[in-house]
């Protein structure tokens, strides 16, 4: 029991928790604006597919995370363009860009590398100590440049959404679009610009996940841009908290591996694995029923 | 400072292929209240969106001379430049509010005052705001939550944030429509001593006794034209009636209806609806009906006033069988009313009473179906084949003049007293034709109506009362109550508190609704 107590297991939640973060702030970033975002998914996927290439091809994992955090602003541009201009439904736009992610990334990886599965290893960044103990996990998961920035994006945020002209205009943007643009505001730049900062920090989140595994494999996000939504549902589509629900998701992640260890040879040790699943319904179901929801969510200024 | 002179000349406004201004001229000089009139979808809510450049033009010219000329805005004149949207401020008939920010960050909202990389200095908005709320005394509490403040306030939040914004001409449509009497009262005050202090100031209304007492300027639209627009004088204000016959031809192009009066009632007319103790507790835990007691005999049309939010909407909706927790028995024709549990139970009920809600968009409407559904809606299985549906939408159309007569069109399309006569005419139409008939609740149902739609209406509550109906009208309008109602019943925290003949001035029935005890 001592090890759901350690370093490690903090190091464990951290780590886990960063790609949820990311996708749910970058959520919050979308929605506030008024955009239904549930393409966080392909952002992710995508993100992590041209971190992981530019690195291979050019050795330099900035470069790889610079090209990342663009195509993740372009994917979240896209959608808004059909959303916002085009005014295709969100929910069938967000399906598409979440088909369109992982068709394309799959596309690159036989094309780039000829695998059905995955990349070859990449050399990621590399801070902070070796070593196996507690204390060097941890020290090597903050020292990371990507947790970094997306540290600093949690922390922005609310700060940004809060006390700014332009986070003022967002959040009107997302609240009443029609009373936004009677007043002189472009409710369609405001939502474009809200969106490119999603799609910049969510592909954050897609960088973090390769960078962690060195490498890309097909299918890699795995649900966790949908989780991400959950998360900022469940906190009223507030930053701050829905970081705080992705901690606990990574947290409950991080246990289930440390438990399986424990109990691999009972017959609970699958029943483990669900464990942050089981989580994430359990307190959606619970929550307020769309409490704190933009009222102008998936909405537009002149119909 | 000078408000900007605002010469709209012969312009002309559509939406899709429905002309909403067909040739409208009008110049609104700064120093008086300018009143636009007209009955409803004559095109006044889109002149003042035309002045104020949202509406899309296809001909003519918005001139806007303020000494620092902002010249002229031809037809199409997309986009609408920044300084036209800060010199002239709208207050539309739906508040522009962000119902989740605080009052004072909607103040804000489009000219926020910035520190450093692009931060909110609402200290700074805050200092400006109390500056502008001490000279004008308009009132707002900054803090609050803006769906929290009463319609008044958000109103005035709106007036405020016009002239935050520094505009010098404010354009407002219906403002009084959602405001009690004292709180009209008030606003004109303020509009008046703006006016004073030389902003142009333009209402759009339905009430032609605002205009008698405090604008110096009037102009009748009809039909999409501009038909009548001259000063009022000093003279003229004080013998308003020719005046008044004179606007009223204008706005209906010819001879005003009679007004309605309340059918003879029979002295020994048998009661048909009986309420006795009416207790309704809404999720707060409030008493929003409170022992509530009243009779209605056939034929009579009884009348409810009292300040909004004191039980009128729970009242139609408990004797519509909406409010399943309601306490108390409701009896119709001498048998209680039976609890409402089924759909079937409320279509039974729905065949004896007609109902009207107060809020057409909530209660009413369907916006997104077309006028015909809406006009026959709840009749499904009930008419007999498409093309005796088609006549009956058309009857129902021509019966209460809606605007324009075109069942295919989008309820939501239509202004706001065009929808109300699809609302009233479904339920009074409806229910003359029932063999079970024997009441009709009516929650506001001239709100936002103009006067010669009014006056249908009113003609249709009448002879509903003449066919032996008993009639029970809910209204913020007391000349209304006072017209049509045999008795007027005063409504205050969810109990009928005094009974008042309809002749009773307006001080004495205001004096009730407040609950004062020795009115």
């Amino acid at each position: 029991m001592s090890s759901i107590f350690s370093l490690t297991m903090l190091a464990e939640s951290i780590r886990i928790a960063v790609p949820y973060t990311c996708a749910a702030i970058g959520g919050v970033w979308a929605e506030r604006a008024g955009v239904i975002q549930i393409g966080l998914e392909g952002i992710l996927l995508t993100g992590a597919f041209t971190a992981v290439a530019v690195t291979h091809a050019t050795n330099s994992p900035t470069l790889g995370l610079v090209a990342a955090i663009a195509a993740g602003v372009a994917l979240s541009l896209g959608h808004g363009q059909l959303t916002e201009r085009a005014r295709v439904h969100a929910v069938i736009s967000g399906i598409a860009l979440n088909l369109f992610a992982l068709a394309a990334t799959r596309m690159g990886l036989r094309a780039l590398y000829d695998s059905a599965s995955n990349s070859p290893g990449i050399e990621a960044y590399r801070f902070g100590p070796t070593g196996a103990t507690g204390g060097a996990m941890l020290l090597r998961v903050l020292a990371d440049p990507v947790f970094f920035l997306a540290l600093a994006a949690v922390a922005a945020t609310p700060f940004l959404l809060q006390r700014t002209r332009f986070g003022l205009r967002v959040r009107a943007a997302g609240e009443n679009p029609v009373a936004a643009a009677s007043v002189g505001i472009a409710v369609t730049r405001v939502r474009l610009t809200a969106l490119a900062v999603s799609g910049a920090i969510c592909a954050l989140g897609g960088a973090h996940l390769a960078y962690d595994q060195q490498r890309f494999e097909s299918g890699m996000s795995a649900g966790r841009g949908f989780i991400a939504l959950a998360a900022v549902v469940v906190s009223g589509w507030r930053a701050g908290r829905a970081a705080l629900a992705c901690l606990a998701f990574g947290t409950l992640e991080a246990l289930q591996i440390v438990l399986q260890d424990e109990v691999r040879k009972t017959a609970i040790g699958d029943l483990i694995q669900t464990l942050p699943y089981v989580a994430t319904l359990l307190v959606l179901a619970l929550a307020p029923r769309r409490a704190g929801a933009p009222e102008g969510l998936g909405k537009h200024a002149a119909d | 400072m000078r408000g900007p002179v605002m010469k709209i000349e012969d312009i002309a406004v559509r939406y899709g292929d429905c002309w909403s201004i067909r040739s409208a001229t009008i110049t609104l000089e700064p120093g008086v209240i300018h009143a636009i009139l007209g009955e409803n979808g004559a095109g006044k809510s889109t002149l003042l969106k035309a002045a104020a450049g949202f509406a899309p033009r296809v001909a003519g010219t918005v001139r806007i001379e303020d000494g620092r000329g902002f010249g002229a805005q031809d037809a199409a004149g997309d986009p609408k430049p920044q300084a036209w949207t800060n010199a002239i401020g709208m207050v539309h008939q739906h508040f522009m509010l962000v119902s989740a920010f605080t009052a004072l960050e909607n103040l804000v909202l489009g000219s926020e005052p910035t520190g450093s990389f692009g931060r909110l200095d609402l200290a700074k908005a805050r200092r400006e705001a109390e500056a502008l709320m001490e000279t004008t005394g308009l009132r707002v509490n900054l803090d609050a939550r803006t769906s929290d403040l009463a319609v008044g306030e958000r109103q005035r939040l709106e007036i405020l944030r016009v002239l935050y914004r520094g505009a010098r001409a404010i354009l407002l449509d219906e403002p009084t429509a959602v405001l009690s009497p004292l709180e009209a009262e008030e606003l004109y005050t303020t509009l008046g001593a703006l006016a004073e202090g030389g902003a142009t100031i333009a209402v759009v209304t339905h009430r032609m006794d605002e205009v008698l007492r405090f604008a110096g300027h009037v102009t009748i639209m009809r039909r999409g034209r501009t038909v009548l627009s001259r000063p009022i004088t000093a003279d003229e204000r004080d013998h308003p009636k020719r005046l008044e016959d004179e606007l009223t031809r204008a706005i209906m192009g010819g001879e005003p209806p009679p007004e309605a009066s309340p059918p003879a009632l029979a002295e020994d007319a048998e009661v048909a609806l009986s309420i006795e103790d009416l207790v309704l507790v809404d999720a707060a835990g409030k008493r929003v009906l409170d022992g509530l007691c009243l009779a209605v005999k056939k034929g009579e049309i009884v009348g409810i006033a009292g300040i909004e939010g004191n039980g009128q909407r729970e009242l139609v909706r408990a004797v519509a069988g909406l409010e399943p927790g309601v306490a108390g028995s409701i009896v119709l024709g001498g048998a209680r009313l039976p609890a409402v549990r089924s759909t079937e139970d409320l279509r039974k009920r729905r065949r004896a009473i007609a109902v009207v809600h107060e809020d057409r968009h909530a209660d009413g409407l369907m916006l997104d179906a077309t006028v015909g559904d809406n006009l026959v809606l709840g009749e499904l299985g009930q008419i007999d084949g498409p093309a005796a549906e088609a006549a009956l939408i058309k009857r129902r159309i021509d019966r209460f003049g809606v605007n324009p007569p075109d069942a295919a069109r989008r309820a939501g399309e239509l202004s706001g007293g065009n929808q109300q006569k699809v609302v009233v005419g479904r339920a009074l139409d409806r229910i003359e034709a029932s063999p079970e008939r024997a009441l009709v609740v009516l929650g506001q149902p001239t709100r936002g109506v103009d006067v010669g739609a009014a006056a249908t209406i009113h003609g249709a509550i009448v002879a509903a009362a003449e066919k032996g109906l008993a009639v029970l009208v809910v209204s913020a309008d007391l000349g209304e109550l006072r017209r049509l109602a045999h008795r007027i019943l005063v409504l205050h925290r969810g109990r009928i508190v005094t009974e008042l003949p309809p002749t009773s001035s307006d001080d004495v029935i205001g004096r009730a609704m407040l609950g004062m005890e020795d009115a």
